[in-house]
């Protein structure tokens, strides 16, 4: 008991007085997440709106009913007064306005024009202008026709859990994960770095009990990413308005798999590592790939089709739904996809670990001076 | 009565056969030193000794207990200074003996131990900042803070200026005192023969030799050198070296300009005649010496002198 008690101070000590761990484990997430959040959730604060100019040259009873009519479509922000045709060409040129829409010239006209800036042809804003005309002019046509529309949609947005998924929620999920990843991933450079230094031999010299040496070394490494994830979620939550609802039984099933599951993959890079440089070397690599392929600041789904594969073998990927599925639709530990994700992250862990013990075994790095 | 005892030790590294059947004994309270060239085995076999390194044959017997079945033991008996001082950087002297003194069923305290090699002032001081006798000393420190039956230092004085290797020398003989026995390998002959009770000489994975310091000294040979320079210049040089040949405790001369050298298995006796020489002649003498032989020679004659790595 004395031992573990003195293992982990040693071991926490060594942790809070090494600068690398508070750059990498502290400052480095939070300002990687500061920076997702500021860039890229600014405008999903507001509602959808979009800056339109209305062209009416030539003012006639088609244009001014359907000039009212758009006037009543909340999302359409219209410019108050209406300009020419140059003028609005001009406009959208510039970027002014998202799309300007030309009103029919006579009373018999049945054609809108609807003008866009090159640039922006594929962007959503354009998209939704396009769409919410196009919805319009079929809307004038059959009541033209004299029919009464039969269907119509409704949109209604759900998701397992009470709230939408914001890009806030998202985001810091996803970095909560990478966090705990990447100090597994890189965290056992204290091993190779030991090894490196003969302070594994000269521990197997004493008594020591190796196996309590690793477990006490887990258990500062839980509680440093217990940290992480308050730090991060209180970030999140205060400063960027993102909304968790905790499942914790299975955030603690999924976030102590998921943390020892990538110390074990950090612990099978040290087994074939001999220096700090090799070994933080492969670490970038995989930590790297794993990052912009798991999920962690945009959904899989908008990745191309043939990249998706890898992206279903990834840990991260896994650590990351799990973590999502725990912390913002508080998905309880019956769930199907939460103990697939266990099931991925144990046999990672697994395979890691064995692979790891067996080179460092048989390779007998161990006992390299 | 013996505390270790060392049995026909074999261990190969692929070709290397870097110990080929060593064996020696070592007494309770003794300072026993292993010296040889780099990469005569001294390394390996503290490493089998330590238990760190199985080795390929022979037995190894640490206080009536050997590693297959008293690993756990042995470790508790034993305390080791590698070359390599490793510890942890990131922690204080104070820390790293706390640490330490938790992996041991018995200790001594941190305090004592930071007394007796010097480091009380520098207890809080991060390791990384420690300069290296005092990295050296905490070594030996943790070496010593299970009070150790056996400790085994391998070269603790590598690369130390003079006053840090005396104060490592005080430590040695301190422990000597407290009845511990200590194993000792060493670069420096002085070393050797200023601590050791007795040598063991490896060269080439074997013993070459095993005796107290005076002893091996004795052994090398039985002939004192003797320098002798003329202030008459060469040709008295010449005369007396002709005298000293004719000797009959003379057994080999040799002259460089007015430097006489000779061999002598009296040095009283030659000294006496050669003077007696030299007043007849009324020649002068500018310098005289009796070349003492040292365990320096004692280690060339038996490593030879050629390069090798």
């Amino acid at each position: 008991m004395n031992q573990f008690k003195q293992m982990f101070l040693a071991q926490l000590k060594i942790t809070l007085r090494e600068k690398q761990a508070w750059f990498w484990g502290i400052f480095f997430p939070v300002i990687l997440m500061v920076i997702f959040m500021v860039i890229f959730s600014g405008s999903s604060e507001e509602d959808f709106k979009a800056e339109v100019a209305i062209v009416n040259e030539n003012p006639n009873a088609t244009s001014e009913m359907m000039l009212s009519q758009l006037e009543a479509i909340p999302v359409l922000e219209m410019e108050e007064e209406s300009v020419s045709r140059e003028e609005a060409e001009e406009l959208v040129k510039e970027q002014e306005i998202s799309a300007a829409i030309v009103l029919p010239e006579s009373e018999e006209a049945t054609d809108i024009l609807l003008i866009v800036n090159k640039e922006d042809e594929q962007g959503t804003t354009t998209q939704a202008v396009s769409g919410i005309l196009n919805n319009f002019v079929q809307q004038t046509n059959l009541y033209a026709a004299g029919a009464t529309p039969v269907y119509s949609l409704d949109f209604e947005s759900i998701s397992a859990g009470s709230d939408d998924l914001d890009y806030q929620d998202f985001l810091l999920t996803g970095m909560i994960a990478l966090a705990i990843a990447q100090g597994g991933l890189f965290g056992m450079v204290d091993l190779v770095e030991m090894r490196r230094k003969g302070l594994l031999k000269r521990l197997r010299m004493t008594p020591a009990k190796m196996g309590i040496f690793g477990f006490s070394d887990m258990v500062m490494r839980v509680i440093f990413s217990v940290v992480q994830i308050l730090l991060l979620s209180l970030i999140g939550v205060f400063v960027f308005g993102a909304n968790l609802h905790i499942n914790f039984l299975s955030l603690t099933i999924i976030f102590l798999i998921g943390a020892l599951s990538f110390n074990a993959l950090g612990y099978f890079f040290s087994s074939f590592s001999k220096t700090t440089e090799a070994y933080m070397g492969m670490a970038n690599i995989v930590s790297f790939v794993m990052m912009f392929l798991s999920g962690v600041f945009f959904p899989i789904e908008q990745m191309p089709d043939w990249l998706q594969p890898i992206s279903q073998v990834l840990p991260l990927t896994y650590f990351v739904e799990g973590l999502r599925d725990s912390m913002v639709y508080a998905t309880g530990i019956v769930s199907g996809p939460l103990w697939i994700g266990v099931g991925v992250l144990v046999a990672w862990g697994a395979v890691s670990y064995l692979l790891g013990s067996w080179l460092y075994k048989t390779k007998s790095i161990v006992s390299t001076r | 009565m013996t505390i270790l005892e060392v049995k026909d030790l074999h261990k190969s590294f692929g070709e290397v056969h870097a110990v080929q059947g060593i064996s020696f004994t070592v007494k309770k309270g003794e300072i026993f030193t292993i010296i040889g060239p780099n990469g005569a085995g001294k390394t390996t076999t503290l490493e089998m000794i330590e238990g760190l390194v199985p080795p390929d044959q022979g037995e190894i017997i640490v206080d009536e207990l050997n590693w297959k079945d008293h690993a756990e033991q042995i470790k508790m008996k034993i305390g080791v200074q590698p070359q390599s001082s490793a510890m942890f950087d990131l922690l204080s002297p104070e820390e790293n003996l706390n640490l330490f003194a938790s992996f041991y069923d018995k200790s001594r305290s941190t305090e004592e131990i930071l007394e007796m090699v010097s480091l009380t002032e520098h207890r809080n001081k991060h390791v990384k900042k420690l300069s290296g006798g005092q990295r050296q000393r905490l070594a030996i420190g943790l070496a010593m803070i299970s009070d150790p039956e056996i400790i085994f230092l391998d070269e603790p004085t590598t690369g130390l200026d003079p006053q840090a290797r005396r104060n490592i020398w005080d430590i040695v003989l301190k422990l000597k005192e407290l009845g511990k026995t200590t194993i000792l390998t060493t670069h420096y002959m002085e070393e050797a023969e200023q601590l050791s009770d007795r040598v063991c000489v490896v060269d080439q994975g074997k013993v070459v030799t095993l005796d107290s310091p005076a002893a091996l000294i004795d052994k090398l040979t039985e002939e004192r050198e003797i320098r002798l320079s003329f202030l008459d210049g060469e040709e008295a040089a010449m005369e007396g070296e002709q005298f000293a040949s004719n000797l009959n405790t003379v057994t080999k001369t040799e002259r460089d300009g007015a430097a006489v050298k000779l061999w002598t298995i009296k040095p009283e006796d030659t000294l006496y005649d050669l003077f007696g020489f030299t007043k007849e002649k009324a020649y002068q003498v500018e310098q005289v010496s009796i070349h003492e032989m040292s365990l320096e020679d004692v280690f060339i004659a038996y490593t030879g002198k050629e390069w090798r790595d």
